[in-house]
């Protein structure tokens, strides 16, 4: 026996045996073994002990006890004296997986002691025993336990068989981790297998239908994040949820990785969330990466495709012979006998509209001298408005008609490449990630190119200290355009008529320069000229912490992280000649921000069984700062174009713009949580957060969010415990207040003054100097205090038929109390800012629920089944003192804003008349008009205005006999009443399939695409099908829409009203994927090999006619299709190799 | 720790920075900057579209009352047509944003007038002149809210509660301010933009005219007729050439009695300092030099008031109509089309831009090619304030997707002054002195000096004009015979008004103060509805349209307690 050479120095008199003995474990290396029928640990003994080796002081420890000791290694038995020496027991031998893959980190433990190891990088152990009996337990997270009697075994394998996840997963909450099983808050446990299926460089994307309660809406640009709402509605300004990705909090994730993804937890309800106060409204998502686990992998994986937009005629658009004789029978409808037009009849003679050659000179034929290309001239780089005056353009008519949506939308191709390498042990663990995600968009000059990088390392200084850091850096190129925006690129193409071809005569751009062609922009021209523009955003996002276990329950833990974050952009804007209204100037820019933030966290942790009682306690704290600053500044006047000449010395002297802000917070934070079960049967759990937010003023500078939750396990009574069917079944409730600040800045408290060109800047002088002025930019509000999100969740947890269907449920409720915001102030106020007040509440609630089944068929084939359903029902019930409706979403091109967000109405519903028909003549007109006089009393009273045959008849609301602007109503609502994602997984031997259908159920869509398109009079754009072939004409009363006629009218398409909504319900297979698992390659050096073809958007059910029923859109205005950038469908072919 | 959540704002001051002689000085001038109705980013400045809150009411003087059609194209701010077809109602957001922009010049005023009184040691008369200013301000923000809107709530310094009600009539304080302002404002000021006194005693005499005053207009009128200066020190008269009213060039001239300062080419994230209110009245289409957007055309009504009796050069008074110029309307650019050839008044030519006849130095107007929906609105193209060719470069700007200029916004220019005090002689009997007064500014137009000419080369418009009349140009001056009564005097005086100050942004409020609004908008509306369509179906409405209705939204927001403060107007 080798005696370790350690030295004691002891000196105390009346201790007990117990705890010299732990002093000796935490001194030394040795670890004590006795039983407890042996020892009185209790007995008090006095030890003077110096510089004495360890027999000298087990002596003393003993003394008066007939015992005697031996010591193995670094294991000291202790035993009655007398008794024969036993043999040491040695014993060894390997953990492996299911699959025979050896397992390192799996703790080995003799039941009942402190005695236990760790399985090394092969999966060994080797542990001395003091005998050959007893039990030893191998414990590791992922894997069911398993308890093996040593019964004089020399050597134990043991293979471990993964969790049954659904009661044994261990989550990552709020500052701590938490059994699944033992969770007493609302939090869904995405399966990030799941997620990665969805191809998209967003784990915000990918989570849409995963999870109950998140509802997530897209759209087809890459690197466009959806939104993301828990639960609805919080507040009426941001609603994006706060990520906690390896325990930093950010509002951003865009930039992360999905492959680098482990685990995805999204806290819905206050008990989970309140922990986070002031941020914890919105939802929060914890997030963690992967770490190196066993012996050097190397994994890649790869997916290459294609995504395909719609095709066929997606708009509905006439053809230019059907334009012509649209126009034809709108003039006709108005009135109109003189027929001269100088597109389609430049003479007047011809009894119908025929075609010209060219639309450029106008109406002109071929053979006209006009067109004669030697006329022909076009600067496309000009710089002087001369010469642009001097432009002689020649354009044929493309007489087939050019399908703009295809000229913009084409097939694009998306790749992704992972690898990853990784390994872990005792002594720690890395891992080391590389992605390169280039996605081009299907519509031209759009993509997203990234390439992340990430280091994950721990380091196990011993048993007790860790440290470890998680670091992610990123660069992304990702040139966008907006959707839904009426003068955006997508609605330039459903704007621009079909007559007009891409090019001229000379191959530089055509476009609505002419007569009768509308007043668009040529959409291809202004995304092809957008290529000489670039924008690039770095990332550094992460952590670095330091963990140490002591006095065995505690664990203190720092964490010091955050973000920081830059990025540059560039454009050049050309000017234009070849649309209705140019821009004649030339202009070059670039912008810059720089961004930082962190956070920095200490907890302090504690974690004791006794017993059936099961505490575990966290207190901490955490300083967060942030910094944002943006810098910019443009020329114009450029001598060349040149993309390499271009900068910002290069252009002329004068007009030169820059500007330029900055801004600082902080936020200052204390939090505890007390997790309490007893007997794994009642759970309880209460946490409690104080934040200090420097946006508010000093008197209300501190905010308390506490929250408490309860479950009981039922399955575990009596009275359950012999229904086999019920494997668990575990009631939860909850309650809690959540805080949120998001939407205020700084200024808020304050009254403060500034100066800006625009605002307060005056030539008083007469000359052709501005001279700066003052004038008052924020009203203060120092009373805003902590917005508050009062939160009840009830629901239940059940696992039937041992694990083969689990299903969770909640209903919760939100109270939005003191919601923060900006009300619109009285004109006679002024115009500084409205400060944020906490004026509004707001009410939602709704069910999440989760089905989960798992089938096996056979012995080959296993389906796994997983719901989700989402429903939240939101319903404002204050604005303000003053009033009780605010509009959101701009008018658009009609007369007052669509989208009215009223008390006892959810946010963002649509706003307007009500159709009920056509005015089919004049007698009927007469007639309503003569009964608005008689109940009105007024002479000059009419029914409704700006009527005439076949326009709309609008509702008489409140029915006072006429309709005027107390009849417009809500027609319309974004708002599903549920959403579900349905996760089909099939496994059939090597095979596996998995489908992702997901719906979105009574939702109603504004389409906006029918104002330009349904209505002659809406500019001179491109129209539709029905504008000619289903509109009222004084023989078609049964029509869809309105009389076509060159006059806007209220009365027909200039105001928002309901011939604009449509039903917006679809279903959709969000993903199909089909892989093949290769298992018999370990020969060749693979662990394994999966090959698979996937598809996304395979189908969509639905009822909209538009592009697509999926609407990405603001807070406030969404569910409004004004040209939507559509998810394309997408066919990959990927592989997924270990090594 | 407690340190940790102290964080500087950025960016901005806090109020007592500003109780200084500097920071009084900058209020002031944040103050004139509401003047134009504009925060920049091409949008009002109490939001909504620039052009909602021209301060040249383009939409709500000029569009309103049938001296130019909207324009564009139907669909285009269908907002603009209903206010032309008197269809609109409370909830029209043009209106909000009108009223927005005013309040937000009287808030800055009251700013000016809370600072200034916490602050000391200006020289003597300064701080009486700069409080002057602030009050003129004010009072004029007010003037423009009670001719649009009648009752409208009213706000000074002392004011803490900004829910005040609509139910005093706001005139006495008008009154009060700008009589402040005549006594206490110097007669010329340091800069040429200031308000000075003789705008004070204009604006001052201007709102006894509202008011029907007339002696006590008169008596101010004339004092600044025969001694008022410029804020630069000149003593008023008509300027030799019409148009120099309406160039950059000739900004603050001897005409200029109170105008909003304009500058082109100062900010280069927009035209926020260049009429960015007039940003969409350029004509438009093919080979228009100019980006947008081919609103405020002048109307057919219009262009026909300005035909001349060929033998005595004077106007048809009541039958214009009768003596319509020949249109284009119809006529594509590319076909041929003579101009009209008989006698009109050359003011014609500075007012509306019609075909064949020089357009500024921009070449000869084209026609329908320059015209958005002729069918819709008409074959004219406004000039008044479109910048020319030659100096595009610097009365242009092009720094958003509209044209701005640098032309100044005239408030009130000399002429109008003469015609006001016309008004008030013939109103006071003195009807000979009303016929001089119109007679000045007629002999003005008539002087060929300032008429519009062919160019000497037509492909190259900015070479210059030779001495060929564009038109057949014929003014003649009244005699007393049409100035025999009161009444025919003032049809004369009337009449003079809407073509020399056509398309100023007047005529509804002059008519509705005339008291002969219904007739003239319905008999326009009439005329006019049988050549373009985008006034049929408009109907002035007496007792109701004279104003225009309070914005539902201010009434909504003014809705403590549940009942609100602001009180409709009668009809609406």
């Amino acid at each position: 026996n080798v005696f370790s050479q350690k030295l004691f120095n002891i000196d105390k008199e009346q201790v007990t045996v117990s705890s010299v003995l732990k002093q000796i474990e935490q001194s030394s290396e040795y670890s004590v073994f006795y039983r407890l029928d042996q020892l009185d640990k209790n007995r008090l003994v006095t030890i003077h002990a110096h510089q004495a080796s360890i027999e000298d002081l087990l002596t003393q420890v003993l003394k008066g006890q007939a015992l005697t000791y031996h010591v193995v290694d670094h294991l000291i038995i202790i035993k009655p004296s007398g008794a024969s020496i036993a043999p040491i027991f040695a014993i060894t031998g390997i953990v492996t997986d299911e699959q025979g893959q050896t397992l390192p980190g799996v703790t080995v433990k003799l039941s009942g002691t402190n005695l236990a190891t760790v399985t090394d990088v092969q999966g060994k152990y080797s542990l001395t025993l003091p005998s050959g009996e007893g039990n030893l337990e191998f414990t590791f997270i992922g894997f069911v336990s398993k308890t093996v009697a040593v019964n004089g075994q020399q050597r134990i394998d043991v293979r471990l068989t993964a969790d049954s996840k659904a009661l044994t997963e261990v989550v990552v909450v709020g500052y701590t981790t938490q059994r699944k099983k033992d969770l007493t808050g609302a939090v869904s446990v995405v399966d990030v297998k799941n997620l990665n299926k969805t191809a998209s460089s967003s784990v915000n994307t990918q989570l849409q239908g995963q999870a109950p309660g998140v509802t997530v809406i897209g759209s087809g640009q890459p690197g466009e994040e959806p939104q993301v709402r828990i639960r609805g509605f919080n507040t009426f300004g941001n609603n994006t949820p706060l990520y906690v990705v390896d325990g930093i909090p950010t509002q951003d994730v865009s930039t992360l990785n999905p492959n680098d993804v482990e685990s995805f937890q999204v806290l819905k309800d206050a008990s989970s969330a309140s922990i986070y106060g002031a941020r914890a409204a919105n939802g929060v998502i914890i997030i963690t990466t992967k770490r190196g686990r066993g012996k050097v992998t190397i994994q890649y994986d790869a997916y290459y495709g294609t995504q395909v937009p719609k095709s066929g005629n997606v708009w509905q658009t006439l053809n230019p012979q059907e334009m012509a004789d649209l126009k034809h029978l709108a003039q006709t409808n108005s009135g109109i006998t003189d027929f001269t037009d100088e597109q389609y009849n430049p003479d007047g003679k011809a009894s119908r509209y025929t075609l010209p050659d060219y639309i450029v000179p106008a109406g002109a034929k071929n053979g006209d001298p006009a067109t004669d290309p030697s006329l022909y001239y076009v600067n496309p780089n000009y710089t002087s408005g001369d010469d642009f005056n001097n432009f002689n353009r020649i354009t044929k008519a493309n007489k087939a008609g050019t399908d703009w949506y295809h000229e913009i939308f084409k097939s694009a191709p998306i790749t992704s490449h992972n690898i990853a390498v990784g390994s872990g042990g005792e002594n720690g663990s890395y891992l080391f990630s590389a992605n390169y995600y280039n996605q081009q968009g299907t519509l031209i000059d759009t993509y997203q190119k990234r390439y992340t990088l990430r280091a994950n390392s721990t380091f196990n200084f011993n048993k007790h200290i860790r440290i470890g850091e998680n670091l992610a850096y990123s660069v992304t190129k990702n040139p966008k355009v907006s959707g839904n925006n009426p003068d955006g690129v997508i609605t330039m193409a459903l704007r621009q008529q079909p007559i007009i071809p891409v090019y001229d005569i000379a191959g530089n751009y055509a476009g609505s320069y002419g007569s009768g062609l509308g007043d668009a922009n040529n959409p291809v021209a202004i995304q092809q000229r957008s290529k000489v523009n670039s924008d690039v955003g770095y990332r550094l996002f992460g952590n670095i912490y330091a963990e140490a276990d002591f006095l065995n329950s505690f664990t203190f833990r720092t964490s010091f992280g955050g973000d920081i974050a830059n990025g540059n952009s560039h454009y050049f804007n050309y000017p234009t000649y070849e649309n209705k209204e140019n821009t004649q100037t030339n202009s070059y820019g670039e912008d810059s921000y720089s961004n930082w933030n962190y956070t920095w966290t200490n907890t302090l942790s504690f974690h004791k069984e006794i017993r059936k009682h099961d505490i575990k306690v966290v207190a901490g704290t955490e300083a967060f700062e942030e910094y944002d600053s943006y810098i910019g500044a443009s020329r114009q006047n450029y001598f060349s174009f040149d993309p390499d000449y271009v900068n910002l010395n290069t252009g002329s002297a004068s007009g030169i713009g820059n500007y330029g802000a900055r801004s600082t917070s902080t936020l200052l934070s204390a939090f505890a949580r007390v997790d309490y079960s007893y007997g794994g049967k009642y759970l309880f759990n209460a946490t409690i957060r104080r934040d200090g937010s420097s946006k508010f003023s000093k008197e209300n500078q501190y905010g308390y969010f506490p929250a408490v939750s309860a479950a009981w396990r039922l399955s575990q009574e009596n009275f359950l415990k012999n229904v086999s069917w019920l494997s668990d079944l575990k009631i939860r409730g909850g309650w809690g207040i959540m805080g949120n600040q998001l939407n205020l800045t700084q200024a808020n408290a304050y009254y403060t003054y500034g100066s800006s060109i625009g605002q307060s800047y005056y030539p008083i002088g007469g000359g052709t100097t501005i001279v700066p002025g003052f004038y008052q930019q924020q009203i203060g509000n120092p009373d805003a205090k902590w917005e508050k999100d009062i939160n009840s969740n009830i629901g239940f947890d059940a696992t039937l038929f041992g694990g083969a269907l689990s299903v969770t449920a909640d209903y919760y409720r939100k109270d939005i109390k003191d919601l923060l915001f900006n009300p619109e102030q009285l004109g006679t106020v002024g115009n500084g800012t409205v400060p944020y007040v906490n004026i509004a509440k707001m009410r939602t609630d709704g069910l999440d629920v989760a089905v989960t089944g798992k089938t096996k068929i056979g012995s080959d084939l296993t389906l796994n089944t997983t719901l989700s359903v989402t429903t939240y029902n939101n319903r404002i019930s204050k604005v303000s003192n003053s009033s009780s409706y605010f509009y959101s979403d701009i008018s658009r091109r009609f007369d007052v804003n669509m989208v009215r967000n009223e008390v006892g109405h959810p946010i963002g519903q649509f706003y307007g008349y009500k159709v009920v028909g056509f005015w089919n003549s004049q007698d009927e007109i007469d007639a309503a008009n003569a009964k608005a006089v008689q109940s009105s009393g007024n002479p000059n009273a009419v029914y409704q205005n700006d009527v005439k045959p076949g326009r709309f008849r609008y509702a008489d609301v409140n029915g006072d006999g006429v309709v005027n602007d107390a009849d417009r109503t809500f027609i319309g609502d974004p708002n599903p009443d549920f959403t579900a994602g349905l996760n089909l997984g099939l496994t059939y031997k090597a095979f596996d399939f998995n489908i992702l259908l997901y719906g979105s159920f009574g939702n109603q869509i504004w389409n906006n695409v029918k104002y330009w398109r349904d209505f002659y009079a809406s500019f001179e754009t491109a129209k539709s099908y029905t504008a000619l072939y289903d509109s009222w004409t004084p023989t078609n009363h049964n029509a869809k829409a309105p009389i076509q006629e060159l006059d806007a009218s209220t009365s027909s398409g200039s105001t928002p009203n309901s011939y604009f909504v449509e039903n917006g319900s679809y279903v959709r297979a969000r993903n199909a994927q089909l892989g093949y698992t290769f298992t018999n390659l370990k020969k060749a050096g693979i662990q394994k090999l999966r090959i698979y073809v996937s598809a996304t958007n395979l189908f969509t059910i639905t009822g909209y006619k538009g592009t697509d029923p999926e609407l990405n859109g603001g807070v406030l205005n969404f569910g409004i299709d004004e040209g939507t950038y559509a998810t394309p469908r997408t066919y990959l072919i990927g592989v997924n190799v270990s090594l | 720790c407690k340190k940790y959540l102290d964080k500087p704002l950025t960016g901005a001051l806090e109020g007592p920075l500003l109780e200084t002689k500097e920071g009084v000085r900058d209020l002031l001038i944040g103050t004139y900057a509401v003047l134009d109705g504009q925060q920049g980013g091409d949008a009002a400045i109490g939001g909504g579209g620039a052009w909602e809150a021209s301060p040249d009411n383009w939409i709500y003087g000029g569009v309103a009352a049938g001296d130019a059609n909207k324009g564009s194209d139907p669909g285009d701010q269908t907002p603009i047509e209903s206010i032309q077809k008197f269809t609109t109602d409370p909830t029209n957001g043009f209106l909000n944003s009108k009223w927005k922009a005013d309040y937000e010049g009287i808030s800055r005023a009251n700013l000016v007038l809370k600072t200034v009184a916490k602050v000391n040691g200006y020289a003597t008369g300064k701080k009486e002149n700069i409080i002057a200013q602030a009050r003129f301000l004010r009072a004029h923000y007010y003037f423009d809210l009670k001719k649009m809107f009648d009752k409208v709530p009213y706000i000074d310094e002392n004011t803490t509660d900004f829910n005040q009600p609509n139910n005093v009539d706001i005139w006495p304080k008008i009154e009060a301010d700008f009589t402040y302002a005549y006594q206490n404002l110097l007669g010329q000021q340091e800069d040429a933009g200031r308000a000075n006194k003789w705008a004070a005693g204009t604006y001052l005499a201007k709102t006894y005219l509202y008011e029907h005053k007339f002696p006590e207009a008169r008596a101010i009128f004339e004092t600044v007729v025969t001694q008022g200066t410029t804020a630069n020190g000149q003593p008023y008269k008509l300027n030799d050439n019409f148009e120099d009213n309406f160039r950059a060039a000739t900004n603050n001239s001897a005409e200029s009695v109170f105008a909003v300062q304009a500058a082109a080419n100062v900010d280069p994230n927009g035209i926020s300092n260049a009429n960015n209110g007039d940003m969409l009245n350029f004509p438009y289409g093919d080979g228009s030099p100019f980006g947008c957007c081919g609103f405020y055309q002048p109307s057919i009504d219009l262009v026909n008031h300005f035909r001349t009796n060929p033998a005595t050069g004077l106007p048809y008074l009541d039958a214009y109509n009768d003596h319509p110029l020949k249109t284009d309307m119809g006529v594509s650019s590319a076909q041929d089309f003579t101009p009209d050839q008989g006698t009109v008044d050359p003011r014609l030519d500075w007012t509306a831009g019609r075909r064949g006849i020089p357009y500024l130095d921009w070449g000869i107007h084209p026609g329908n090619n320059w015209v958005r929906n002729q069918a819709y609105a008409g074959p004219y193209s406004p000039i008044k304030m479109v910048y020319g060719q030659a100096a595009q470069g610097t009365e242009g700007d092009g720094h958003s997707w509209a044209p701005g200029s640098g032309i100044n916004n005239n408030i009130i220019r000399f002429a109008d002054v003469l015609l006001m005090d016309a008004e008030t002689q013939a109103q006071t009997g003195n009807l000979f002195r009303a016929m001089e007064l119109v007679n000045m500014v007629r002999a003005r137009a008539a002087n060929p000096a300032g008429w519009v000419y062919q160019y000497k080369d037509p492909d190259k418009p900015t070479a210059g004009f030779s001495d060929q009349p564009a038109a057949n140009y014929k003014v003649g001056l009244y005699d007393m015979s049409y100035f025999a009564t009161k009444e025919s005097a003032l049809k004369a005086i009337y009449y003079e008004r809407k073509i020399e100050l056509a398309l100023e942004g007047h005529r509804f409020f002059d008519l509705v103060r005339w008291g002969i609004a219904a007739q003239e908008i319905n008999s326009y509306l009439a005329f006019q509805g049988k050549f373009t369509q985008d006034v049929r179906g408009g109907r002035f409405t007496a007792g109701k349209n004279e104003v225009y209705p309070i914005p539902q939204r201010q009434i909504d927001l003014s809705g403590a307690g549940g009942s609100p403060k602001l009180i409709q107007n009668k009809n609406y």
